[in-house]
């Protein structure tokens, strides 16, 4: 067979002895393709944006943004000293809000094509696949990765590499104080990878480390031990 | 006609009414007694305005500048336009030409200063005077063309002066002394030497003239938008020409679409930087060539560059490694036009950073100006990665009052805290804050700490989520003053593992308010 017919855009070897080259942890999100990430629950948006960004292995340059009015409302905006706390070298973000979906799809496709951006993350109810297919070609085509944040109602097929579930799990305990809240852990389950489907499901408990923040995997036993335990108050007595 | 001091009075007549002795100012009953068969309406100045104004934009195809003259002339400043056509009489025959077949009956004259040119027209239509013969050219009109107050008419003719020459020879002083002021006899004088040139007039265009603009006339109207656009792409070449020529880029350009049938319209788009590349000013233009009308069909199109400015012309770093940063700044600025073209200008912000305790001041989102603000942190205590703005009130149980809530309900979900951190106390920025108002007496029972099974009672919970609002009444009903509280900031866990940031907006004795509210300030990843 010819071999150059097999690297033609769009075309995906499947075999299982010959392995991608981003056969590892994440996959390549953030790097090339592009990404779904979806939130498991409505609570769980925040996680699934602080997956997004301290997981995508953004070069120097600058991101855009781009999400639905809507989203706003919902779950607030990305505030720059948050990031910075999660990643200290996160890179600019230009800002762009629509109404419509219909403009977002474009938006996105148009911040990819400029090829002057690092990373393109979008903030999007739902796309069908044919949206999806596009968006993955041109983020091949032009070398700009996509991220696509979606809630939990995101159904359907899609033409992502990747998509990943995420939710928030208890934090691991706090050493100076038992009562705050330690490191953060999500658990990320990546649902389907289309260049490697036989992994499918995988899933990942993370630790972000707030002093280093360093990411690390944690295994499935250590997971489940961590107690968080019911704590109750100490009883100060009642105010007179 | 229209309401007069004595009755209807004739404010306006077309060149048949005048040729029977129909002049304005004549009273309605006069002039229905001279031509019973008389056609009139009411005059409606408003409409007149507007058609005059839209004549006159029409009318930047002749030349830059076009000012209105009261309300029923237009002036043409043709400084510098008159060889276009071949010199100043075959100039009056084409706009003459151009406005005949408009169907608008009109008078032209030609003259070196607007007043001279406006007295011209109204009193022989077509003439020409050449600069420096006003003197000459204007000497045997009347005075009324001066178009001087209705005082200072009458009073000239009770003088025995009817005539412009005639005032050329009376000595100034003589004339002074007649007036019931002086202020009166200096404006006529005003008048005056403005129309002869020799105190100067300036025009007050209804348009300031661009700073570089390129026409383009077409041979035949056009209609279809492959005309347009192919027109636009000419334009482009000879206005980035322009502006190349000049060292110069513009932020805001405007296509001007003159239509055959004496109407105008027009499309403009805005850039972040001043740019003058053709292909990036075409794309922009693309959008939105849809929105404009050709109507029966266009005759001239115009591009002007506004807002000028220099351009900065750098040359790209090398590599990637000598770069300070591998966003190309004016690759990025040509993103975001396109963007706001198409999502409306404020569709695009950046977020920036200034020196202030306050979260929701510290941090701010601002429309995209072209140059990328460095994000400078200031070591703070945790902030959430999602910022909730403006925050959202909750309800809280806690089990002392200055501590960290136990229980809260935010969306109508009670959420069950089983990790907090906290407080970090924000105080107002009192530099900021103007008083409002001193008298505003205290309240707040200073010392008593308020009950603590109040809060679940508030009628939030059953009216869903409610804002924060700066100086905001509280739920309890108490009475605000005017002043504004610290903050006590929790960064809380509930048994999902989900994190919030929480704020008790007051303290308890503080003596500005009733018992404090708590509000929900972001969401931690």
């Amino acid at each position: 067979m010819n071999q150059n017919a097999l690297s033609a855009l769009g075309i995906f070897r499947m075999s299982a002895g010959q392995q991608p080259g981003n056969a590892r942890f994440p996959f390549g999100l953030g790097a090339e393709g592009l990404h779904e990430i979806i939130a498991a629950s409505f609570g769980d948006m925040p996680a699934a944006t602080g997956f997004a960004l301290t997981i995508s292995q953004i070069k120097a340059g600058v991101a855009v943004w781009v999400n639905q009015t809507m989203s706003d409302m919902n779950y607030g905006r990305v505030s720059p000293s948050g990031l910075t706390q999660l990643r200290p070298s996160a890179p600019p973000m230009l800002i762009a809000r629509t109404r419509r979906l219909k403009n977002a799809l474009w938006a996105i496709e148009e911040a990819v094509q400029s090829r002057t951006v690092s990373l393109v993350v979008g903030e999007i109810p739902d796309l069908d696949f044919t949206a999806s297919r596009r968006l993955a070609l041109a983020s091949q085509r032009c070398g700009v990765p996509i991220l696509l944040l979606m809630p939990h109602t995101r159904q359907g097929s899609t033409a992502a590499a990747a998509r990943w579930r995420i939710s928030t799990q208890p934090s691991c305990q706090n050493r100076y104080d038992p009562k705050a809240p330690g490191s953060i852990r999500w658990q990320a389950v990546l649902e389907r990878a289309r260049q490697m489907p036989h992994i499918t499901p995988l899933n990942f408990t993370l630790e972000l480390n707030d002093e280093t923040l360093s990411l690390s995997v944690v295994s499935g036993l250590a997971s489940n031990t961590a107690e968080t335990g019911t704590h109750t108050w100490p009883e100060y007595g009642t105010a007179p | 006609m229209e309401h007069g001091k004595h009755g209807l009075t004739v404010v306006a007549a077309n060149e048949s009414a005048r040729k029977l002795a129909i002049q304005t100012g004549l009273s309605f009953a006069d002039a229905k007694a001279r031509l019973p068969e008389l056609d009139s309406e009411h005059i409606n100045r408003l409409e007149d305005r507007a058609a005059l104004e839209a004549l006159a934009l029409w009318l930047i195809r002749v030349a830059p500048h076009v000012a209105t003259d009261e309300l029923d002339g237009l002036i043409l400043e043709t400084t510098g336009c008159d060889h276009l056509y071949g010199g100043e009489p075959a100039m009056m025959e084409k706009v003459s030409a151009l406005l005949l077949k408009n169907n608008l009956p009109h008078r032209l004259a030609v003259a070196g200063t607007p007043i001279a040119a406006s007295a011209l027209a109204r009193a022989k239509a077509g003439c020409l005077i050449k600069p420096g013969q006003e003197a000459e050219g204007l000497a045997d009109l009347s005075i009324s063309t001066l178009r001087l107050s209705s005082r200072a008419e009458i009073l000239l003719q009770r003088f025995g002066l009817r005539q412009i020459g005639q005032l050329y020879s009376i000595d100034r002083k003589a004339l002074e002394r007649r007036f019931p002021s002086k202020h009166a006899a200096e404006a006529v004088l005003l008048r005056l030497d403005q129309a002869l040139g020799k105190r100067p007039d300036p025009i007050h265009p209804i348009r300031p003239a661009p700073a570089q603009c390129a026409r383009l006339a077409c041979p035949d109207p056009v209609s279809t938008s492959a005309a347009l656009s192919i027109g636009l792409v000419q334009l482009a070449d000879m206005l980035c020409d322009a502006l190349c020529h000049h060292g110069l880029g513009a932020r805001s350009f405007t296509l001007h679409a003159f239509r055959a049938d004496g109407t105008h319209d027009s499309i403009s788009i805005n850039t972040a930087k001043p740019a003058r590349a053709r292909e990036h000013i075409l794309h922009l233009f693309d959008e939105k060539l849809a929105d404009l009308d050709p109507g029966f069909g266009i005759d001239m199109l115009m591009l002007e560059a506004n807002r000028t400015g220099p351009m900065d012309i750098s040359s790209i770093a090398l590599s990637g490694d000598l770069a300070s940063s591998d966003t190309d700044p004016v690759a990025l600025a040509a993103l975001a036009d396109r963007l706001s073209a198409k999502l409306g200008e404020t569709a695009i912000a950046i977020n920036q950073t200034r020196h202030s305790h306050i979260p929701e001041r510290a941090q701010y989102i601002q429309a995209f100006n072209g140059d990328i603000p460095s994000i400078s942190q200031s070591p703070v205590g945790p902030r959430p990665l999602r910022f909730l703005d403006p925050p959202e009130l909750v309800t809280v149980i806690s089990a002392v009052p200055d501590g960290p809530p136990q229980y809260f309900t935010w969306r109508r979900i009670r959420r069950v805290v089983r990790r907090a951190d906290g407080p970090e106390r924000i105080g107002p920025e009192w530099w900021q804050y103007k008083k409002n108002s001193p008298g505003a007496g205290a309240t707040a029972r200073p010392g008593s700490i308020p009950d603590m099974s109040r809060p679940d009672s508030r009628p939030t919970a059953k009216t869903g989520p409610r804002t924060y609002r700066e100086n905001a009444p509280g739920p309890s009903g108490n009475p605000v003053r005017k002043l504004p509280r610290s903050r006590d900031y929790y960064r809380v866990e509930d048994e999902n593992g989900q994190r919030y940031w929480l704020f008790r907006n007051g303290l308890y004795d503080d003596g500005r308010g009733g018992p404090p509210d708590w509000y929900i300030h972001g969401l931690f990843a």
